[in-house]
């Protein structure tokens, strides 16, 4: 689109007035260095540390007589992947400049993404390891920490057990940093192992892997461009997948597409809809329903697509009659004639695709919403082809990476599941005996009325969500359904203001006998408390200062290379996590596979290593393909791969006829060339050039059907009809086992046990040979099966989604019909929801606290925002935390704009000091905060509780110190989304 | 939210129910009346500027604390910036021109007004030390701020392409700072002067005859009779008084920005600081003149503060009795007009 | 010869503020000083629109007219760019300026605003090309390498057009045709004397 300068005297002419000035104005080293901020000066400010590991990249201007290296890399903040162009010199990151060859961002960026050179920067960085002692910071050596740290993780481990220590990993990860964490815990013995899809998309992935097969975003967003009808349904993509609106919005211009925008709050995407309808908070089953009623209503739906490929959908259609016009409006706000032509819209207007976030998951039905969107897809036929599909943005650069590789208290790397088959393949994979690690995990007591566990049924049971990890550490030790209470966290690059409840989560930090927090800045969890002891910093660098790969929303796995050395005396997580490990006596056989290289301060695997391993092991979710010298490839041919296919042309070098980043599944191994799938769950393209059908994970048939498909199969398929998982056996009766090598069928047989019965059950996920994978797809058949969705999901807590009110309800009227799900037990830890929101309604809550609270993103901040708010380029454009308040809600209590305000949250007499930002983006009654603030408490500044130096440029109350309660039964989410306030001007 | 918004709103509305208007029967009628299309109804250009008042300016929200950086596009600058290059230069430049030209005519036709009987070689004290200390107080800081100031109006167009770029900006960087320090000894002479010689200044009925004589500036021998000051004195009186005032008001506004408002303040402020400053120094450069070579012995009243006791007769005939009638009672104040002599 | 213009597409801008942090990046600029900013009009309302706004580069500038030292000048791209050694400080170009462009370092209580700064369409200033001279006062010189300025090259949803006028107002048309609305060529009939009609 941008126009290239055109001629110009010659003076000023580009590169041949480079080459004259490069010969005419040499400037020496000494005097780049000073521009660069490297100079003596720079090092003297931290005279006791060692010039070579200190690095003050402060960088100005290039040099133009230096050579400069250009390096790639990926943003490191939303999930959308950006790549981004580093320009350095002498090991300076001194320009940044635009990728246009990157199919996804065609060389532009957010405010985040051009800002990101500052990172490297980092003047707010946590410059080296610090410990507590008597309540000061006090800076350590990486050694004493380590061996402090180390030393109280295995005391811990001692009086408490392995489960006492709660390892929260992070979607800044690497996939190599992320499975390496996940083996981490699963050496160290425990599966308290978590990251931050816990509080975005847990529920997305619960709720779809649950209906289909697998928990990703089906299509992505360059096919977006494809789409004829676009929902966003709680996603404000503008401010939180800014490059994602490129395509979104050249789609609607060139298809004049409908973008239909769903959400309680005026947003900047709504700004560029076509339809803005306005719904109240947490009504979003509701809503839907409301959609099908009138789908089925006027026979809109796709009878065939619903024949072929689903299952159930007929009790969803006696379900949905429970949500006629009428019963909707009352519950949602929405009228008829609204969801009517939505309705309409959304199936006679196709392509379609469905685009959900936070807005949706962050509930305690967040499962059921994330369902219901499915059903809306299935039923109008809009999943498996291009311009449909379930478009879930994902939050942070590696969250898809990171969730993919098991940091989850549910499952294994690839979402191999903590039964003993899944661990079998890892510890086959990792190469150290099943038992080994089943020695790892801590034998529980019984109590509280419950059975006892042996290390076995331990180690196969569910950890407890980062969402209530401080109940865990506070609650009664009966109450909690492990040996004892969380006693050590051990937080990578988590914030520790993302999740509700903060007073409670003060209370869990001082009772910690542990606290570590490794990141490159200190984060709430080193300032939110005053713990005199036991809390250690230790500095991170970020995925710039490393190699590593990391996977984008649409699966696209991107290589992102070191741009420069970790800056001051930070490391990358690799090293630290073999430290750790070392320390705690199990890095010889943790890290045995890997290639082991000198580090900065010590040894550490590398990256590639890493990922061969992953390649190895990654066959259920088609991790085996991308080989780091595949994806480095990629990117280095990004203008190879079209826009909208994002295919790559078959006669193109290294990467002919492949997808751009070998979006998952890129099945067999990577000598069999897969191209990566484009689209998931797609039977308009053969298996091996990314077509698929649904995944039967979930038995034959039920209720006397089948759940196979019936008549729907990729192209090229030799199987025309729906079939089962791929095993062995299923080749043997095929006939088709005569196709394995030799070597693939010896691996067969090892894994096995030469046992013919085992043998057969060997499937497409266990083989490590690749072979069945190989096999299946060149007879044009799926690995995993071929089969329908499932529009009822018998084995959740809502088999059919019903609308529950909110814990903390504006409407006390609804509650009685919609009440939220009993009490129960989830997760090791007590859910008390329904008692809460009985007890609401029975003191009239909602009369002192009128007004319903919901949170989100702001473009410049992310996540926690520490690392953003470090940022001056990006500080600078949000000040001050805020409340959006309705015109109508702040007159009446005479609020005004840019005026101090207190929120009052319902529980515990939360509350929070925020400017007001009058506006009509929200209705009346319903108010707005961002998520991304922290460093204030209750009205008190805590700037002085960061170690000097490090404290964020922009401070202010977060949100989540008046959200409350709430709590999804299937994922442990939060409700982030809906809580009440009352507000006054302070 | 202000009349603005809701004018917009309005607007708003009705480009929706013309929209809808055109769209027709393609919907329900229950759906025409809800449909919230933010596409169909963004605010355009054309329609903002149109509905914009003069001097007005499209404006929004941003996110920095800096409220000057809402207002998105304000076609009334370039207004203030074409009466800055226009208005003000061309009266600065006709002040200055039309006061010399003018004098040199008067000097032409005129010539040098002398004392018609000679010097008398008696003097008497006209300005006392305090009186003249106001005056070049406020002089010489006028001498400074005028030029200064005139630089910064006409030095591009006639000094700069004699002095170069480097040069002539640095003489102006010098006479702004000059302009911005010197006005407070400016202000300093203006209220000393005033106070010392407001009491001479009330304009009464002597003034009215000294006028209707054309002062006796167009006719040798013609003396009206005048107090300490003169009609024609009075006016510059009160046109350094005044005009002081504004130039000083204004230009403290423009050194506290911050305290003169909005940006369409400091540009009013601007503009009347310049058309004042271009009259003002019509008027002095006249008294300039009158005070120098335009008149014989009228330098030595604020020189060395005594004039010729002919010369104040002549001019100050009334003034001359009161003095003398303070120290001779018996002389009998003047009464009416007298030929002078 | 090329006549340089920006063109901020505002049914494409989603106030990102990409361009915002990308000028800050490539010229360091320091806190403060905002040569480029974003400014949302009726936010909140159905209608809302949001425009990237810097120094337009106008066709006969009113800041040039102003400049008591005459520091303005235009480049043979009609960028138009100042000499801070000429600068004065005086304010008058602020007073000038339709976009709200000239920034001062200082909040400019008795006229010590300090020298201007703007944007200038990444095209450096009057010392020698790709200098440190230049960069000190100015940033990079984006042009004289055969670039276009970053916040455009940078804009998220390729909102923000730079680059010859005529070729940018082509480009912006198709859209309009394509998409069938358009709300305007922001600011171009106030910095160039012309709108673009569709």
């Amino acid at each position: 689109m941008l126009v290239k300068r055109r001629s110009k005297d010659a003076s000023r002419s580009g590169l041949a007035a480079f080459a004259q000035n490069v010969a005419a104005k040499p400037v020496d080293r000494r005097s780049f260095l000073r521009t660069s901020g490297l100079a003596v000066g720079g090092l003297a400010a931290f005279g006791a540390i060692g010039a070579t590991t200190v690095q003050r990249a402060e960088a100005g201007m290039m040099d133009f007589s230096q050579p400069v290296e250009v390096k790639t890399n990926i943003c490191t903040h939303c999930s959308v992947g950006c790549t981004v162009k580093a320009e350095v010199q002498n090991g300076v990151w001194v320009g940044q400049e635009p990728a246009w060859d990157s199919p996804i961002n065609r060389g532009t960026h957010c405010a985040k993404g051009a800002s990101v050179r500052e990172l490297v920067h980092g003047d707010r960085r946590l410059k080296y390891p610090m410990k507590k002692e008597n309540g000061e910071w006090v800076r350590v050596s990486w050694e004493q920490a380590i061996d402090e740290i180390g030393d109280k993780m295995l005391d811990i481990r001692e009086k408490n057990g392995a489960d006492s220590a709660y390892l929260l990993g992070s979607a800044k990860f690497s996939n190599e940093g992320a499975y390496l964490f996940r083996k981490f815990a699963a050496f160290w013995g425990t599966n308290n192992v978590d990251h931050q899809a816990r509080i975005c998309h847990s529920t997305t992935v619960a709720g779809v892997a649950n209906t289909w097969g697998y928990g990703a975003m089906t299509n992505s967003y360059n096919d977006i461009r494809n789409s004829k009808t676009i929902i966003f349904m709680g996603s404000n993509a503008a401010e939180a997948h800014p490059v994602s609106l490129q395509h979104i919005l050249t789609g609607k211009e060139t298809n004049r597409a409908n973008v239909i925008v769903i959400d309680p709050r005026f947003t900047r995407t709504a700004a560029h809809a076509t339809d803005y309808i306005r719904m109240r908070p947490g009504t979003d089953i509701a809503i839907i329903w409301g959609i099908m009623w009138h789908i089925f209503e006027n026979d809109w739906q796709d009878q065939e697509y619903i024949d072929q490929r689903v299952w159930g959908m007929d009790q969803i259609r006696e379900a949905v009659k429970a949500y006629p016009p009428e019963v909707v409006e009352r519950i949602s706000g929405i009228s008829g004639p609204e969801l009517r032509r939505v309705a309409e819209t959304f199936a006679t207007q196709g392509p379609a695709t469905f685009i959900w976030c936070m807005g949706g998951t962050q509930h305690t039905v967040g499962t059921a919403n994330v369902r219901t969107y499915c059903n809306l897809l299935l039923a109008t036929g809009n999943v498996g082809s291009n311009g449909s599909g379930a478009n879930i943005f994902r939050g942070h650069c590696n969250v898809q990476g990171a969730t993919d590789f098991g940091l989850d208290i549910g499952s294994l790397p690839c979402y191999y599941g903590l039964s003993e088959g899944g661990w079998r393949h890892w510890s086959r994979v990792w190469d150290v005996p099943y038992e080994y690690l089943q020695a790892r995990f801590d034998e529980v007591p019984a109590k509280g009325g419950r059975d006892a566990r042996d290390r076995q049924a331990n180690m196969q049971m569910a950890g407890i969500p980062s969402t209530r990890w401080f109940d865990a550490a506070t609650l009664d030790a009966d109450d909690v359904d492990q040996r004892d209470n969380i006693k050590a966290m051990i937080v990578f690059g988590h914030g520790g203001n993302t999740v509700p409840r903060m007073g409670d989560s003060l209370k869990g930090m001082n009772a910690l006998d542990l606290l570590v927090v490794a990141d490159p800045h200190p984060t709430t969890f080193a300032a939110l408390h005053d713990r005199p002891d036991n809390t250690y910093l230790l500095p991170i660098s970020t995925q710039f200062e490393c190699d590593g790969s990391r996977t984008a929303s649409n699966r696209s796995v991107q290589w992102g290379e070191k741009v420069v050395e970790p800056i001051f005396e930070s490391d990358n997580d690799y090293a630290v996590i073999y430290r750790l490990s070392e320390k705690l006596g199990f890095a010889d056989e943790m890290f045995k596979p890997y290639d082991m290289v000198q580090g900065k301060f010590s040894m550490e695997p590398t990256a590639e290593s890493i990922l061969r391993e992953i390649n190895r092991g990654g066959w259920s979710t088609g991790y085996t393909g991308q080989s780091p010298e595949r994806i480095k490839a990629h990117m280095a041919n990004q203008d190879k791969f079209d826009l909208v296919t994002l295919r790559a042309p078959a006669d193109a070098e290294e990467v002919g006829g492949d997808f751009y980043g070998l979006p998952w599944p890129c099945w067999g191994t990577p000598e069999f060339g897969h191209p990566g799938t484009h689209i998931l769950y797609n039977p308009n393209v053969a298996v091996k050039d990314g077509g698929g059908g649904f995944r039967p994970r979930f038995g034959l048939d039920r209720e006397g059907e089948t759940l196979l498909a019936e008549g729907s199969y990729p192209v090229g398929s030799e199987i025309e009809d729906g079939y089962p998982q791929f095993t062995y056996g299923i080749l043997q009766s095929l006939g088709w086992d005569t196709d394995l090598t030799a070597d693939e069928l010896a691996t067969i047989q090892r894994i096995g046990n030469n046992d013919p019965e085992a043998m057969a059950k060997v499937s497409w996920s266990l083989d490590l040979s690749g072979g069945i994978q190989r096999v299946a797809i060149e007879h044009g058949c799926v690995p995993f099966g071929n089969g329908k969705a499932r529009a009822v999901a018998w084995n959740l807590p809502d088999p059919i989604p019903v609308h529950r009110e909110p814990i903390y309800s504006p409407r006390p009227d609804l509650v009685a019909d919609y009440p939220t799900r009993e009490d129960g037990r989830q997760f090791r830890v007590p859910n008390i929801g329904h008692t809460l929101q009985a007890s609401a309604v029975d003191r009239n809550l909602a009369d002192s606290f009128p007004i319903v609270l919901t949170s989100g993103r702001l473009v410049e901040y992310e996540g926690g925002g520490e690392e953003t708010r470090s940022n001056p380029w990006l500080a600078e454009l949000q000040q001050d935390m805020f409340v959006e308040i309705n015109p109508t809600d702040a007159a009446a209590r005479g609020i005004t704009d840019g005026g101090w305000v207190w929120v009052n949250g319902p529980e515990n007499d939360s509350k929070a000091r925020v400017k007001a930002l009058v506006t009509e983006r929200v209705a009346s009654g319903v108010a707005f905060m961002p998520f991304h603030f922290a460093g204030w408490f209750q009205g008190e500044d805590q700037r002085g509780n960061y170690p000097a130096g490090t404290d964020p440029i922009v401070l202010g109350e977060s949100v989540n110190t008046v959200t409350s309660y709430g709590y999804d039964p299937v994922t442990g989410m939060h409700e982030g989304k809906v809580t009440l306030c009352q507000i006054s001007a302070a | 939210m202000n009349m603005k918004t809701l004018a917009q709103r309005f607007v708003a509305v009705l480009g929706v129910v013309a929209m809808l208007g055109v769209a027709g029967m393609a919907f329900t009628p229950a759906a025409q009346a809800q449909q919230i299309n933010p596409t169909a109804e963004s605010v355009t250009e054309d329609a903002l500027l149109q509905a914009l008042q003069e001097g007005d300016k499209i404006e929004g929200r941003v996110s920095i604390p800096d409220d000057l950086s809402s207002g998105l596009i304000k076609p009334g600058n370039a207004s203030w910036a074409s009466t800055h290059t226009g208005t003000v230069r061309f009266l600065t430049i006709a002040a200055v021109v039309g006061a010399v030209v003018v004098l040199a005519l008067f000097y032409m036709i005129r010539g040098r007004i002398m004392i018609d009987g000679k010097m008398s070689g008696i003097r008497i004290l006209r300005f006392t030390a305090i009186e003249r200390f106001a005056h070049w107080l406020m002089a010489g800081s006028f001498i400074v701020l005028a030029l200064t100031g005139l630089n910064l109006v006409l030095g591009r167009t006639m000094i700069l392409p004699w002095l170069g770029e480097g040069a002539f900006s640095t003489i102006t960087v010098w006479g702004k700072v000059a302009h911005n320090y010197v006005g407070w000894a400016f202000m300093l002479g203006l209220i000393l002067s005033f106070l010392v010689w407001v009491a001479h200044n009330i304009p009464n009925k002597v003034d009215a005859e000294w006028v209707a004589q054309g002062g006796g500036l167009f006719k040798k021998g013609v003396h009206p009779p005048a107090k300490k000051f003169n009609a024609g004195q009075k006016v510059i009186f009160w046109a350094t008084t005044l005009g002081g005032a504004a130039l000083s008001f204004t230009g403290f506004m423009m050194l506290f920005p911050v305290l003169a408002g909005t940006q369409a303040d400091w540009q009013f402020y601007q503009l009347i600081h310049g058309i004042v400053a271009a009259g003002l120094s019509f008027v002095i450069i006249a008294h300039i003149y009158i005070g120098s070579i335009g008149m014989e012995g009228a330098f030595d009243a604020m020189g060395s503060g005594e004039v010729d006791l002919n010369w104040a007769k002549e001019h100050h005939s009334l003034w001359v009795e009161e003095v003398q009638g303070k120290a001779d009672p018996a002389d009998p104040p003047a009464k009416g007009t007298q030929p002078a002599e | 010869m090329a006549r340089m213009k920006f063109l901020c597409d505002a049914d494409r801008c989603i106030e990102c503020n990409a361009c915002v942090t990308a000028c800050k990046n490539e010229h360091e600029v320091p806190w403060g000083i905002n040569r480029r900013r974003v400014v949302t009009i009726n936010d909140g309302l159905p209608g809302e629109r949001s425009v990237s706004m810097a120094c337009m580069h106008c066709t006969d500038a009113p800041c040039a007219a102003v400049c008591p030292v005459d520091c303005f000048y235009t480049t043979d791209d009609a960028v138009v760019l100042h000499s801070k050694d000429t600068c004065i400080g005086c304010g008058y170009c602020f007073y000038a300026c339709p976009f709200g462009a000239p920034q001062y370092p200082k909040v400019g209580n008795f006229g010590t605003r300090g020298k201007m700064d703007k944007c200038t369409y990444c095209a450096g200033g009057p010392e020698a090309d790709m200098t440190e001279a230049e960069y000190v006062k100015y940033g990079s010189n984006r042009l004289a390498e055969g670039k276009l300025p970053l916040c455009a090259e940078m804009c998220s949803t390729k909102s923000l057009l730079a680059g010859d006028g005529d070729i940018i107002a082509e480009i912006y048309k198709e859209r309009v045709v394509t998409r069938g609305y358009g709300s305007g060529a922001w600011g171009w009939r106030t910095a160039y004397g012309d709108a673009i009609t569709v």
